[in-house]
């Protein structure tokens, strides 16, 4: 994680911090080296040491969620999630404590443990080939993958978004027309193409429903020289699924980062993944692994262009979200080339 | 008009301005917004320049795969609307349109976006 300033109110975040740890563990404790960490736009996340009297220090990362977040889940379901997967051998920062008290630290938290290595995309990938470790981090992450899978979606903590009875698939493509729809991008034919080749090849609802992460890529991944260290950002995750969202997800090209060759976040192919996905109980299937792809970047391309769309509207105006609409057209690139006839 | 320097000239120095002046003189959480700010000077810089002949050879490719002309935006909502509800007669042109109009509108907004032809 890249240090960086914590901003004015760095002082009140400590106190808030030194309160709640020490009520977590019950003994006084001492909060020290804030450091704010590049993040996501939504999401705030500061890294710090937390030493309560008489033991050595602990290094912790605290996040902190804009109140008002829609459809995504809740800070303790979200805790509760992270919590689950790790006790099935997915690689997750342990949580320390999540609370959705808005009155400590500005919006509900969660606190745990800071696990070392690179999350930033670029610095990923020079470590990846700088030290040859593509193929084993793509097998780690298909391992990491199909023990999320193998989950009872019954397990999932309470109040995990669930999309319902409806097949994961169709849920996905109602969702985006939706979207498009109420947006107003009826005039963009390659959008119109993507959307006709996913309605014709939609598949059904898969074998076996599965706990999916639906963000899983390189940049919510923690790298470090012995590979994949932790899965970050389970703010998406829901208790029922088609396990190949999760695994065509991190095969899209806007995730490899000009690393164009290596299908799976500019670090490997696509093999390796597969491979370990199967060696690890997975059951993977290709073709609705592509349908998913499609269905990614055609889902990508609208993201952003809601983005611009709420920069003109005045709800959320900032020119990086003005700018997100003209990304549109490389999103538009990657679907026609997945969808090549 | 006849105006001087032209709108390229002058977003290009207001990109340069953006990176090499006001860069180095920002806090840090206001970096990422002025290279976007600098990347979007840089991308209107080339619309500036390429937008025109573009428009006139993706308005002909639409005429001719609808058969008739018109406004570029009704053209493009037509093509769409017809391929949204299935017409498969038009699909595989549509496509080849489509790749040509993009590749221009990349060169616009990401230039070299559009040499990786996998998937």
């Amino acid at each position: 994680m890249t240090p960086g300033p914590v901003g004015a109110d760095g002082a009140d975040l400590a106190e808030g911090l030194t309160k709640v740890l020490s009520e977590t563990w019950g003994t006084e404790v001492e909060v020290a080296n804030l450091a704010a960490s590049s993040a996501g736009a939504r999401r705030r996340n500061v890294a710090f040491d937390a030493t309560p009297s008489g033991l050595p220090a602990a290094e912790l990362v605290v996040t902190v969620v804009p109140r008002g977040a829609l459809g995504l889940n809740s800070v303790t379901a979200e805790a509760q999630m992270r919590r689950t997967a790790r006790d099935h051998g997915v690689p997750v920062p342990e949580v320390v404590v999540a609370s959705e008290d808005e009155s400590t630290l500005g919006g509900p938290f969660f606190i745990s443990e800071r696990v070392a290595g690179e999350t930033v995309p670029r610095r990923v990938l020079r470590l990846v080939h700088e030290t040859g470790i593509g193929e084993l981090l793509a097998g780690q992450l298909g391992t990491a993958l199909a023990r999320l899978h193998r989950i009872d979606p019954a397990d999932a903590p309470d109040g995990m978004l669930d999309p319902g009875a409806r097949p994961p698939s169709e849920a996905a493509l109602e969702d985006l027309e939706t979207s498009m729809r109420e947006l107003g991008v009826l005039d963009r034919p390659a959008l119109a193409l993507g959307m006709r080749w996913l309605e014709r090849r939609l598949p059904g609802t898969p074998d076996r429903l599965s706990v999916v992460h639906t963000d899983v890529r390189n940049g919510n991944l923690i790298v470090g020289a012995d590979g994949l260290r932790a899965v970050l950002d389970w703010e998406g995750a829901r208790r029922h699924g088609d396990p190949m969202e999760d695994l065509a997800w991190p095969a899209l090209r806007m995730w490899r980062f000009r690393e164009d060759r290596f299908e799976v976040g500019g670090f490997a192919a696509r093999e390796p993944l597969v491979d370990a996905y199967l060696a690890a109980g997975g059951d993977f299937d290709e073709e609705r692994m592509e349908w998913w792809k499609v269905l990614g970047t055609l889902r990508w391309a609208v993201g952003l262009y809601a983005q611009a769309s709420a920069h003109l509207s005045g709800t959320f105006p900032s020119i990086i979200m003005a700018a997100s609409g003209r990304r549109v057209a490389e999103m538009e690139w990657d679907l026609l080339m997945l969808i090549r006839p | 008009m006849n105006l001087y320097p032209n709108a390229a000239e002058l977003l290009r120095a207001v990109a340069a301005l953006l990176d090499d002046e006001v860069m180095p003189a920002v806090p840090a959480e206001l970096a990422h917004k002025v290279r976007v700010a600098s990347n979007v000077a840089r991308i209107v810089g080339r619309e500036c320049e390429l937008a025109e002949p573009a428009a006139n050879a993706e308005r002909l490719a639409l005429a001719g795969l609808l058969g008739h002309d018109g406004p570029l935006a009704e053209l493009r909502s037509e093509l769409s609307a017809r391929l949204r509800h299935g017409d498969p007669a038009l699909e595989h042109e549509a496509w080849r349109v489509a790749v040509e109009v993009t590749r221009q509108e990349l060169a616009v907004v990401k230039p070299g976006h559009d040499r990786w032809e996998g998937k």
